[in-house]
């Protein structure tokens, strides 16, 4: 009768709240997480710390590009292997 | 002899393609994995020079940039000649619970505050760093790379569960890290340090 997902305790939720960010748990947990962390105050704020933390790790992107020489240097040694980065015509 | 020429051609126009694109990343991989800019440097070219040499055998449409990270790998673990990881006995569920206290903890210090810190970058970059192989080349792929778990197990070759394990181990150790950080950057409050003692 009623589409509620079902219950889970703050511990289950806990346990599954990395995967449940990560969008790693299967269609029905996803929702049981998420139904979880709207009804309680205990938990949605170490989802919301996980989110930013993921989301600052995420960031290492932008920080760590590779220097232009090194590119440089796996270019020339591709060449040397017989890459040709030009096209032809 | 146009031929060959002609699929040489095709093999780098695909190889400039679906390979190239990716340096920036492998290299980011590559420097979780060594540390170090120099073996990052030598590791990244090596990669890139057996994925040239072995392009016939990459499957077009595939994911090329797990292909590198696989090969990237594989390039790190015979640098170091490294044996093969034992599977470690961490428990995933028990280390999400543990991160949750953690930040618990955080909250009542008040070092929960440090991830609005604009400067977060460095002592998050340097959390990381500390982390021992095999947790850190996991925080790379999945954080920072933004691969599954399913693709972090191929590409490092164990099953699933160890990525699991050890991604929730390498975050909450980089909860402490941070916590410490904070504590030392004055984000601790003496109020919340008087309520951790009620």
């Amino acid at each position: 009768m009623s589409d509620e997902p079902r219950a889970i305790d703050c511990r289950t939720a806990v346990q599954q709240l990395w995967d449940y960010l990560d969008d790693e748990l299967n269609d029905a947990r996803m929702v049981e997480v998420r139904h979880h962390l709207l009804t309680c105050k205990s938990c949605l704020p170490h989802a919301e710390f996980g989110r930013l933390f993921i989301q600052a790790l995420s960031r290492a992107r932008e920080r760590h590009v590779m220097p232009p020489a090194v590119r440089s240097q796996v270019m020339a040694a591709l060449a040397e292997a017989g890459y040709s980065s030009e096209s032809p015509g | 002899m146009a031929e060959s020429r002609d699929s040489g051609q095709s093999k780098d126009d695909s190889f400039a393609r679906d390979a190239i694109p990716w340096m920036d990343d492998v290299y980011r991989f590559a420097l979780s994995l060594t540390r170090d800019s120099n073996d990052a440097q030598d590791i990244v070219q090596e990669t890139y020079l057996r994925a040239y040499r072995s392009w016939h055998t990459f499957e077009p449409g595939s994911d090329c940039r797990r292909w590198l990270f696989t090969i990237c790998r594989n390039a790190f673990l015979r640098s170091r000649q490294h044996s093969r990881h034992e599977v470690e006995a961490i428990d995933g569920d028990a280390e999400a619970l543990a991160s949750a206290r953690e930040h618990s903890e955080m909250i009542v210090d008040g070092t929960d505050r440090i991830l609005a810190s604009v400067d977060l970058g460095p002592a998050l970059d340097r959390a990381m760093a500390d982390l021992d192989e095999p947790f850190r080349s996991v925080v790379q792929l999945v954080d920072v790379e933004d691969q599954s778990y399913e693709a972090a197990a191929d590409i490092l070759g164990v099953p699933i569960g160890t990525v699991r394990s050890r991604l929730f181990r390498a975050r909450r150790q980089m909860q402490q890290k941070l916590r410490a950080h904070a504590k030392d950057a004055g984000l601790a409050t003496v109020e919340a340090d008087r309520k951790s003692h009620v």
